[in-house]
């Protein structure tokens, strides 16, 4: 379950850790350890020919409307709102001083608003706009200080980067004057660190399969319907369309069949610590219907993998094992459990045979 | 009932590139709409509704963009849809828009598809933001592998298709790689990304949008501009991972095209098709396709490649416009497969135009291989096969 930045955190997930996972049970289970981590990402905007102005104004110490006809926008757009017919960059300068329309109180702020005490958001009507601008009011943690048709007046941060959060506003009388200090090259792209923090319970059949891997076993379901078996299980046969529980569960072997493989070269991005090169591959281990994927080999070459090569698991030594990066979504044996796969030296199976599992 | 009759009225499309770096989203946008406006001699206010296609929002880190762009698509007091089928969205997209045409629900509908890649970074999207991601051409490559052993297909046939798709580009003033010295040497000796694929036999990644004006048969004939008659679609699906699965020819991809051709009356598709915009993200997939939507015996589609008739002038053209390999705006690559190939029977295609094209097809596949969606156009609304 996804908890928004910005959210509060910490009742949310409060509530969250409060419930466990209908999937495919209910019953009490061995209770390894939360998914709790943040999927977040510097992603980029290109500003374009109205908002690039716009931004590089912020950072300037100057908010810039569009004119639209007779009217100004503020925030500015690249289009009549009316039209939809593309508008000319044609800006003006608006405010600093505006009337509130309409607020809103924010009485718990979150590390992600700009202010770490209560605040209102408000629209703003600058000076010599026509629309309104949604925008942070700070009266000091007061809300009987904001008021429709109050008037506020902007303060510039005194760091800017071509930011709507370079900015805020506060009540006129509370207005200081300030002098800003002009940047160089118009603000074109900004960066921004998007993210959700993901906080829940493992699944009941996630805990226990990861509980096997401590244990040194591979635990897969085992289809009431059709005794086929599935590593790791689902909680559920998406096939026949039934619910397993622990009592389908089955140890399967730790021996099998490589089904697929390439050779990664890792694409560097956010995150990413694979540097090398390195093989992947899916493995049918015996007596399963469905082979596990994403299997990652360190000592062997990819021309010294072939589909149908039979491959064994070498564990770690007990002390040595770890599945605190298993989650509910990846279905992969980690490589934090097991010190390598080697090669059993049994004759190959023939390719043909393997053609239903080839992922 | 029998469905309304619908057809492509206008196209529009943004020039692709590794990054838009002048235009925002909502300016990204709206460069393919006005154009497809433009082209189908509307404006927004002739839009009934409007039917808007991305891939996961991950890629931009804009949730739930439909809300966004609304203004930007002028759907304001408009139903605006949008549709998530991964890779396929842009192909699904048009489908979508398609059926609410042909349903009779809305006289003309505006459909749009694209995606901004700069903004963010697809492998670790698709990685779920954790190290170690294969990403879409770590996926693929073993089902490539198992596809080579299983035809015997030489290995030069992913370094003729990445050759092929690249010099038709060349024709196309919108597509993002335009590579005049591409050749067999180059593609076989850049860099090894996923065994058994190479740099240049793997797409680029691109900022852009595509976009279309579709309208029923009254529509068409008001507005006097040459149509492209969508005469069949179809939607297939299926689990990524099950027993039994094959990830090389998978059986929803195969269903989906025995859809499409039964529904237009096609009974021998390499015959009585002209051309086809295929889904090619890695060079291996023109003949996993044309084997894998019938359109090839299995085993054969790489003869067709090694044979040169994929080739423009070919007997069976692929990808006159570069296809997925030479642009690649995930969300929209769906949508330019479909819309080039409504080009294709306009008979609007330029320099990459197959001479006298009746019908061709617009093909993409999403996920682990595992959405499809396929439309078939024709410059007749009941054309003679």
């Amino acid at each position: 379950m996804p908890v928004w930045f910005g959210a509060p955190v910490g009742r949310t997930a409060g509530l969250l850790w409060g419930r466990r996972w209908a999937c495919g049970e209910l019953a009490a289970v061995p209770q390894l350890h939360d998914v709790d981590y943040t999927l977040e990402y510097p992603y980029t905007r290109t500003t374009g020919p109205v908002i690039g102005p716009f931004l590089t104004g912020l950072r300037d110490g100057r908010i810039l409307g569009q004119r639209c006809g007779d009217r100004v926008l503020c925030p500015p757009m690249e289009f009549d709102p009316d039209t939809f017919a593309t508008l000319d960059p044609d800006l003006v300068e608006v405010g600093p001083g505006g009337e509130v329309v309409n607020w809103t109180w924010v009485a718990e702020p979150s590390a992600k608003h700009p202010f770490d005490r209560p605040f209102g958001f408000a629209f703003i009507k600058l000076d010599g706009a026509d629309t309104a601008l949604v925008h942070a009011v700070d009266t000091g943690g007061d809300p009987e200080a904001m008021g429709t048709a109050m008037r506020v007046r902007a303060q510039f941060r005194p760091e800017r980067h071509g930011s709507i959060a370079d900015v805020c506003f506060v009540p006129e009388a509370d207005a200081a004057e300030q002098a800003i200090e002009p940047g160089e090259e118009p603000v074109a792209i900004t960066e921004h660190l998007i993210g959700l923090r993901i906080s829940e319970p493992l699944y009941p059949h996630r805990a226990r399969f990861a509980q096997g891997l401590l244990d040194g076993k591979i635990i897969g379901q085992r289809s009431p319907v059709t005794g086929k078996v599935y590593v790791p299980g689902r909680g559920y046969d998406n096939m026949s369309r039934v619910l397993m529980s622990e009592a389908d569960e089955v140890e399967v072997s730790d021996v099998g069949t490589v089904v697929a493989f390439t050779e990664l070269n890792p694409v560097q991005y956010y995150g990413q610590t694979e540097t090398e090169p390195y093989v992947r591959c899916s493995i049918l281990f015996d007596g399963t219907d469905q082979p596990v994927i994403g299997i990652d080999i360190r000592d062997m070459t990819v021309d010294e993998m072939r589909v149908g090569m039979r491959m064994r698991c070498v564990w770690r030594d007990p002390e040595d094992r770890s599945v605190a990066d298993i989650d509910n979504r990846f279905g992969n044996i980690p490589e934090t459990v097991y010190a390598r796969f080697e090669p059993t030296g049994e004759p190959d199976v023939l390719a043909d045979d393997l053609k239903d599992h080839s992922w | 009932m029998a469905p309304r009759p619908c057809a492509v009225l206008g196209i529009g499309q943004t020039k692709y590139k590794r990054r838009r770096d002048e235009l925002t989203l909502d300016g990204l946008v709206r460069e393919a709409v006005l154009r497809a406006l433009e082209d189908a001699g509307a404006t927004f206010e002739d839009i009934d509704a409007i039917v808007i296609g991305k891939a996961p929002d991950a890629l931009e880190g804009v949730m739930m963009p439909l809300l966004s762009l609304a203004d930007a698509l002028g759907a304001v007091g408009k139903p605006i849809h949008r549709v998530h089928t991964a890779g396929s969205v842009g192909a699904s997209t048009a489908i979508s828009a398609v059926n609410l045409v042909e349903s009779g629900m809305y006289d003309t509908v505006l459909t749009v598809a694209y995606e901004k890649q700069s903004e963010g970074n697809a492998t670790w999207a698709l990685s779920g933001g954790k190290s170690g991601g294969q990403g879409a051409g770590g996926t693929f490559a073993p089902w490539i592998r198992n596809y080579i052993a299983r035809s015997k297909a030489p290995e030069h046939i992913g370094w003729m298709v990445a050759v092929k798709d690249r010099l038709n580009a060349l024709k196309n003033e919108y597509a993002h790689l335009h590579l005049p010295d591409i050749s067999i040497e180059k593609v076989r000796e850049s860099p090894m990304l996923w065994d058994p694929l190479h740099f240049l036999e793997s797409c680029p990644s691109s900022d852009g949008a595509a976009a279309m004006v579709l309208g029923n048969d009254d529509v068409a004939r008001k507005s006097g501009r040459p149509p492209a008659w969508v005469i069949s679609h179809a939607k297939r699906t299926e689990f990524g991972q099950f027993p039994g699965r094959d990830t090389v020819r998978p059986r929803a991809g195969v269903e989906c095209s025995e859809v499409l051709y039964r529904k237009a009356g096609i009974t021998n598709p390499r015959e009585q098709i002209d051309c086809a915009e295929l889904y090619v993200p890695f060079s291996w997939y023109e003949p996993m396709w044309l084997e894998g939507h019938l359109i090839a015996p299995e085993g054969e589609g790489w003869k067709m490649t090694d044979d040169g008739d994929t080739e423009l002038g070919g007997s069976f053209p692929v990808n006159m416009s570069g296809g997925v390999l030479s642009s690649n705006p995930i969300g929209a690559s769906g949508m330019i497969r479909c819309l080039e190939a409504a080009s294709q029977v306009r008979g609007t295609a330029g320099e990459y135009q197959v001479p006298g094209a009746r019908i061709a097809i617009g093909h993409a596949y999403g996920g682990a291989a595992q959405y499809y969606a396929m439309w078939m156009v024709s410059s007749e609304l009941n054309p003679e096969l």
